[in-house]
């Protein structure tokens, strides 16, 4: 009987050693570790300083409190979790704490939104206009970094008070017949402060990225007949999707945690935001586990536009 | 780096996971002990208590309510804590050279004060400051600062010395508590026999308002002046300290309790419920220093205050004359049956210049001394020379009366301490009903 493919003997597969990735550039072979040793920094830092934090926050979540002092006490150990502190929360974040949640998101939407239509003005106008001007521009633009953001917030509790520069300018001009109260719990007064707080966040990476653009594709579209506002809509503005994307990350996560803005600005509990919920937890005696489950809530919940992100960046690297 | 809360000295009636793992491995090898190996196994952060706890417990009290560690000192109820270790011997003469570790609230002590005493002592001072009470204990707690003197308020003072991080005084080093210091603090309820503490200042919580906008005899005249905080002709211009248990008081007495630690869940939410209806009727704003900064900035026309930032608001005014001074106003009830409380200096476990520190409270506990700081930070000591009657009248050093005369309410009495409630530390279960209300008010 013929030997056919299937009764051939079988060959003895010898087992290759494994070879070192070559360089493609200098034609170098380098160890497997080489290349991936280049992250070990980056991992260890991530490791001390966000995976083992947010294991203690984990396990402040699921642990207990001292009964003394009434201060967290972490439990490391999984198996000893309770999570009495979670369902407490959690009927909270369901019931009482519902209102906050949605102004919380109103407040930083609209925020955003602002933030948005402004910064990308002015990243464009220094991006494309700025000229000899740039670096000038770029010194303002990063100037309120100089100051730190709580010297500005009380800059502009000054400005806002009844008799400040603003209302005296108001009441001048003739725009309102007597001082407004700016302060007195005005969710305006607080969206506006979220505004002025994060904007610079927002203009620096969208002025880096439009800043890049070919001019040669704006070129193009307008070679093929568009007209100014069609090239930015049909070319611009789908080719800074990426940075917008990334700015709206930068400056939305803070922002939902951000709670002295409010506290500066407002200190009703009208305005009352998460990071305010979060922050009375955490100044309150016993409250540490509560705190705890709180930001693990904020967390969750920001891992939505998180991974939107993501996989938007994913999806136009694979586009590319 | 801190330990972990585990890793820490032992408490009374408790044991570090840590500390019996130790022990039991010692343990084994000439006995093996299982009920020990079953402790080590223990969930973190329960305790084992003996049936005799209360006998071995840190202080005597006659309120000791389940599952608190100590005993809660009331203003009914006493508390004598024990010695946990004996004081320094007396006679010892001061560190020489010495730096006097402080440990205290912001602002809270005039550094004038501190630099006489540390030149009649021959010693450099370095002030260490908390914003909070929690703060203040978790830095005392890790061990690893060594201050010589702390200034907490008397309801964490069983937690204190039930976590040992007290000395006991030795009263021969302070005099003048007793030839100075209001009767009352002799032997105060929440510390009988001032075993740990020396009072540092009185002050009650009252309404701060401006005088040109609402007159004296308006909030005086009014049969429950509490309610001048709903009055919307101040819309946007009231204010309340950010303080679950000042704000919450203020919410008990307004409808008439009395009893500010109460653990009842109807008055708690009765409270609860007044404060949202400020929300509602003024748009109540929330802050900490709303009272001696905002009033005279005109921020606020109404906030509820305390006596000592209202007597230190002029201060802050923006023109320094008599005629804003005078514009600045304090109610307390004319009963003197309203919030009343004080503060302590005691002296660290592990202060590394104990006998400086006794020298330190005796000198805060002066007379003269204490009259000086009482000066520049607004809060009255409870010293027996300064009649409250004449505190309106005699000139301080800054050649103003220690109080203004218009505000004779802000001069705190010593039957306040007899007749006024005190708010004191709350049993686990209660402090979260409070807190509960507390975050409801905010988020509503």
């Amino acid at each position: 009987m013929p030997d056919g493919p299937d009764s051939q003997p079988r060959r003895r597969l010898r087992v290759l050693p494994r070879r070192r990735p070559r360089d493609e550039a200098s034609g170098a072979w380098y160890p497997r570790w080489y290349w991936p040793g280049f992250a070990l920094p980056g991992t260890l830092w991530m490791l001390a300083l966000f995976l083992l934090p947010f294991y203690v926050v984990i396990s402040i979540a699921f642990g207990t409190v001292d009964p003394v002092f009434q201060s967290p006490l972490p439990v490391y150990e999984p198996w000893w979790w309770t999570s009495r502190y979670l369902r407490e929360e959690w009927g909270f974040a369901t019931g009482e704490f519902r209102a906050v949640e949605v102004r919380t998101i109103v407040y930083v939407v609209l925020a955003t939104a602002i933030c948005l239509v402004i910064a990308y003005a002015v990243a464009y106008y220094v991006a494309r206009f700025g000229g000899k001007r740039k670096g000038l521009f770029l010194a303002l633009l990063i100037a309120p970094f100089f100051i730190s953001y709580l010297m500005r917030m009380l800059s502009w509790v000054e400005l806002l008070q009844p008799n400040g520069y603003v209302n005296s300018v108001l009441t001048f001009l003739h725009i309102t017949p007597h001082p407004i109260n700016w302060l007195a719990g005005v969710p305006f007064t607080v969206v506006m402060g979220l505004v002025y707080g994060y904007i610079p966040y927002m203009i620096l990476p969208l002025y880096g990225f439009l800043d890049r653009i070919d001019q040669s594709q704006l070129e193009a579209g307008r070679d093929l007949g568009a007209s100014p506002l069609r090239t930015f809509i049909r070319v611009t503005l789908p080719l800074s999707k990426p940075a917008i994307l990334a700015s709206l990350v930068i400056v939305t996560l803070p922002m939902f945690g951000d709670y002295y803005t409010n506290n500066l600005l407002s200190g009703s509990p009208k305005t009352t935001m998460f990071g305010n919920l979060l922050d009375n937890a955490m100044e309150a005696t016993g409250q540490g586990p509560e705190a705890a489950v709180l930001v693990l809530f904020l967390i969750v919940f920001l891992m939505i536009p998180m991974l939107y992100y993501m996989r938007q960046t994913a999806k136009a690297q694979r586009d590319q | 780096m801190a330990r972990h809360p585990k890793e820490r000295p032992a408490r009374q009636g408790t044991m570090t996971r840590r500390e019996v793992l130790k022990r039991s491995a010692a343990a084994s090898l000439a006995l093996p002990s299982a009920a020990a190996l079953l402790e080590a196994c223990a969930k973190p952060g329960t305790t084992t208590t003996s049936s005799g706890a209360h006998a071995s417990g840190p202080g005597v009290g006659r309120y000791w309510p389940a599952g608190s560690p100590y005993p809660l000192a009331r203003q009914d109820t006493p508390v004598t804590w024990k010695l946990w270790r004996e004081p320094i011997k007396s006679g010892l003469a001061p560190e020489k050279g010495a730096t006097l570790q402080i440990y205290n609230w912001a602002d809270y002590i005039w550094t004038k004060v501190v630099k006489q005493f540390c030149a009649a002592y021959n010693c450099s001072y370095q002030i260490t400051t908390f914003n909070n009470m929690d703060e203040g204990l978790a830095k005392m707690r890790t061990g690893q600062l060594q201050f010589d003197v702390f200034f907490p308020t008397p309801d964490v003072l069983g937690k204190l010395v039930t976590g040992k991080l007290l000395q006991p005084l030795n009263h021969s080093y302070i005099p003048h508590l007793v030839s100075d210091v209001w009767e009352t603090y002799q032997s105060p309820f929440y510390d009988q026999g001032w075993h740990y503490t020396v009072p540092y200042a009185v002050y009650t919580t009252g309404i701060g308002y401006r005088r040109d906008l609402i007159p004296d005899e308006q909030i005086r005249g009014m049969s429950n002046p509490y309610e001048i905080l709903w009055d919307t002709k101040y819309k946007g211009k009231i204010g309340i300290y950010d303080d679950y248990r000042e704000a919450l008081s203020m919410g008990l007495l307004k409808n008439g309790i009395t009893d500010l630690n109460t653990g009842n869940p109807k008055y708690i939410s009765k409270a609860q419920q007044t404060l949202v209806s400020l929300i509602n009727a003024v748009n109540v704003r929330t802050s900490i220093n709303g009272a001696y900064l905002g009033i005279p900035k005109g921020t606020f026309d109404i906030h509820q205050a305390w006596s000592g930032d209202m007597v230190a608001a002029w201060q802050y005014t923006p023109t320094q004359n008599m005629k804003t001074w005078q514009t600045l106003g304090y109610w307390f009830p004319s009963n003197r049956q309203g919030a009343v409380f004080n503060d302590t200096i005691t002296i660290p476990a592990n202060a590394q210049n104990p006998v400086l520190a006794h020298h330190f409270l005796d000198w805060m506990m002066t007379y003269k001394n204490a009259m000086l700081n009482f000066t520049w930070n607004g809060y009255q000591p409870p010293q027996r020379k300064a009649d409250p009657a004449t505190l309106t009248t005699t000139n301080s050093a800054y050649g103003e009366p220690y109080v203004f005369p218009w505000m004779p309410d802000a001069v705190v009495f010593e039957k306040d301490f007899h007749v006024g409630y005190f708010e004191e530390e709350l049993t686990p279960q209660v402090d979260q009903l409070w807190h509960n209300a507390w975050q409801a008010f905010n988020s509503a």
